[in-house]
């Protein structure tokens, strides 16, 4: 069933997801990506038992474990069908894709973590809440003295049911939602629900639209590669360089509320291009902000890398090899960073990346030294996008209106700041029925585990803020 | 190397922000300010139809024909601005931060096309007792009970040098054990209902509680969904509400401000 790339190679698993068709039957959608457009999609009944690929595709275990929560599809042969999705506090047996989720009692289940045993062998369990304004989450360590040797990640902390709530409202609203999955990456995700129901609908969007998302996606990454790497510098104390990148940072969200009124272009992208057009001399307002910004983060980012006490914590911290980053079909930096060549913005152009040549940065060592030095030039070409895009900005409106009636589908992939993020839209009589949404945290998280392999427990931190992942959006 | 990047810190000029220009500022917040003597009932119906989180809601009593507009409820997502017809528009200034629930709602008077809500505090005030708040300090502990993660990147800001809360004696930490005020963001989900109950225990009293973003005041986006349980004040005591979706740092700031205030002025 799995497909493959030209070469011979199994395709890179994209996201696995249930929905229900029009007699509430069910179905299961594979999305795999074979390194060219378009991506491809297998569809398979799901009201009978479902055969786990868990075991060839390991990238597909947390997706079947979602799916067998969500929808109560019985999935064969997975190796771990913990829940995922939900804890302690859930019943057994409601499934709220499927069923009435008003007044779910709650529960008191069973939830066994793996245990780690041997002489020496100690657990630490860290979170869901933890020190430092952040997400939470649960972790637990089993460590031989400093070493980890086991690392177990509990998630959905944040579930929000984020899914469910698309349902019933009409395609041209949703994207309001979708910016509020994972707020630090609101635009991408803004921008990608909505191609997902331009794709629908076979609209094109103006191209003063389709631009101006361009800009807005490229600023997104680069104001989030800007605070990971401070994020990194304050791992290891190196405060003045953390606090350099904050106000980096923070000039270009206040140069995006004059370009557009909001800090993370919030409510700016909506199905059919955009809400409002942003003035062409705003707009150079911006470009002259983040030219001067990436200027600064260009000398900083080299100091710190040449700094000795920084290199000594990078190097060879959080290694995840090739075969673990391909296994687990992870994507964005990290997978950059561990020699997998993956960019949707190259590889399944949308918008006007079609017609940019993308230089994607890819190194092999893994390490969260090659991770920043992946952020670092990836922001280098996002402000030489944002600049030669701003300099031919086309004319003409910026709303192609959508009439979203009937029965549409419709998917979308986007290059977020994390790594290929996905919608897939379905609507029956011009309501939705069904948003999956596929984040490059929720592919990136089950990584996290390998790379902090044989590392000191003190070096966690450091590794997981490397991947930047969001729990928002893992969790949804 | 290290002396470099201290050596190119030091040679920028401060970009901190003065606490006359941050107390009341929203810019970017996209919060709405409704100009009365411009609505009309066809306008209000237009605007209650277009909020897509209930904010925005018609009171009727034997009194009055009321718009009301809950903050709390507020994403900020500008659609009253385009179907408002010029009787909405984005607020200049905004106060109604770190106030008590009742105080993030503001009534107009359809048919007298007037104001009907009591006034909004004034932030001259939270300025008068800064010079008293410096001679302590604050000890905020962060908990996201569910967020999008926008309030925390936004939280997260507080500390870079435009706004530097450490310059109010307020600083966060990692323990809530360590914290004078917890400030919550996010819907609180199923999932982790019990964590902040436990989180809100281990705070030893006396304590607040501030409840951040349009989530954690009212469940925003996400009210109604069968994965939260609902807005903090629906788990644990809540002293003051910060409504934004996200609020910007200067909201949070005024509101963190506005909290102690009222706490000092009791």
């Amino acid at each position: 069933m799995i497909p493959q790339t030209k070469d011979g190679a199994a395709a890179r698993l994209v996201t696995v997801f249930g929905s229900l068709g029009p007699r509430r039957e069910k179905w299961v959608h594979y999305i795999f990506d074979v390194g060219e457009p378009p991506y491809s999609e297998i569809t398979l009944p799901g009201d009978g038992p479902v055969r786990s690929i868990a075991r060839e595709i390991p990238a597909a275990a947390w997706h079947e474990r979602e799916l067998h929560d969500q929808y109560g599809i019985e999935i064969v042969g997975h190796p771990d069908l913990r829940p995922l999705v939900f804890h302690e506090n859930w019943p057994d047996g409601v499934y709220p894709m499927i069923d009435s989720v008003d007044g779910v009692p709650w529960a008191n289940r069973e939830y066994r973590f793996l245990q780690v045993q041997g002489e020496g062998v100690a657990e630490v369990a860290v979170g869901p809440v933890h020190a430092g304004i952040i997400e939470p989450g649960h972790f637990r360590f089993s460590v031989v003295g400093d070493t980890i040797l086991h690392l177990e990640l509990r998630h959905s902390y944040t579930h929000k049911g984020s899914e469910r709530l698309f349902e019933g409202k009409s395609p041209v609203d949703g994207a309001m939602l979708a910016e509020s999955v994972s707020g630090d990456n609101c635009f991408a995700h803004a921008v990608c629900y909505s191609q997902a129901v331009e794709n629908a609908c076979g609209i094109e969007v103006p191209s003063r639209a389709s631009t101006i998302r361009l800009i807005g996606l490229e600023l997104e990454r680069l104001v989030c590669h800007i605070s990971d790497v401070g994020g990194l510098c304050t791992d290891v104390g190196f405060s003045v360089a953390a606090a350099y990148a904050t106000r980096l940072k923070e000039s270009l969200l206040q140069a995006s509320v004059q370009c557009c009124g909001t800090r993370y272009w919030r409510g700016v992208s909506v199905p059919g291009g955009l809400r409002f057009d942003l003035d062409s001399t705003k707009v150079a307002g911006l470009v002259q902000a983040v030219t001067r910004a990436s200027r600064d983060f260009s000398d900083i980012a080299h100091m710190i890398l040449e700094t000795p006490s920084i290199q000594n914590r990078f190097e060879t911290a959080g290694v995840l090899s090739q075969e673990a980053a391909r296994d687990l079909a992870v994507v964005g930096p990290g997978a950059r960073a561990s020699g997998r060549d993956l960019d949707v913005r190259r590889d399944h152009p949308y918008g006007p990346y079609g017609n940019c040549s993308i230089e994607v940065p890819v190194t092999h060592y893994g390490d969260v030294m090659a991770r920043a030095r992946i952020r670092i030039a990836e922001a280098a070409v996002s402000v030489e996008l944002i600049q030669q895009t701003a300099k031919s900005l086309p004319d003409g409106s910026v709303l192609n209106p959508v009439a979203a009636q009937g029965d549409l589908q419709g998917f979308s992939a986007v290059e977020s700041p994390r790594g290929e993020l996905c919608y897939w839209i379905q609507s029956r009589g011009g309501r939705l029925t069904r948003c999956h949404i596929k984040s490059p945290s929720f592919q990136n998280w089950p990584a996290m585990p390998l790379a902090v392999e044989g590392n000191i427990i003190a070096d966690f931190p450091l590794i997981n803020k490397s991947f930047n992942l969001s729990y928002s959006g893992c969790d949804r | 190397m290290i002396g470099d990047v201290i050596e190119r810190s030091l040679r920028e000029r401060s970009p901190l922000i003065s606490v006359e220009a941050l107390l009341g500022n929203c810019d970017g917040s996209r919060m709405p300010e409704i100009l009365a003597d411009r609505l009309t009932s066809a306008i209000v119906q237009r605007l209650v139809e277009v909020c897509p989180t209930a904010a925005l809601s018609m009171e009727e009593s034997e009194a009055c024909r009321c718009l009301q507009l809950s903050y709390g409820k507020c994403i900020g997502c500008g659609k009253c601005m385009e179907a408002g017809e010029g009787a909405v528009v984005p607020a200049k200034h905004f106060t109604r931060c770190g106030v008590a629930k009742e105080q993030t709602v503001r009534l107009w008077d359809v048919d007298g096309r007037a104001e009907v809500t009591p006034l909004a505090p004034n932030p001259e005030e939270a300025r008068g007792v800064i010079h008293s708040l410096l001679q302590r300090a604050l000890n905020v502990r962060q908990l996201d009970a569910g967020s999008c993660n926008g309030c925390e990147a936004e939280i997260s800001a507080l500390t870079n040098p435009y706004y530097d809360l450490e310059r109010f004696g307020i600083h966060f930490v990692a323990s809530p054990k360590h914290a004078d005020m917890l400030l919550v963001t996010g819907p609180v989900t199923r999932n982790m209902a019990e964590a902040v109950k436990a989180t809100y225990e281990a705070v030893p009293a006396p304590k607040l509680v501030v409840a951040v973003g349009a989530c954690g005041c009212s469940g925003g986006i996400f009210a109604g969904s069968h994965a939260i349980v609902g807005a903090v004040d629906a788990v644990i005591p809540v002293d003051g509400f910060i409504p934004g979706c996200p609020p910007t740092p200067t909201m949070l700031i005024t509101g963190i401000l506005e909290v102690l205030r009222r706490r000092i002025a009791k």
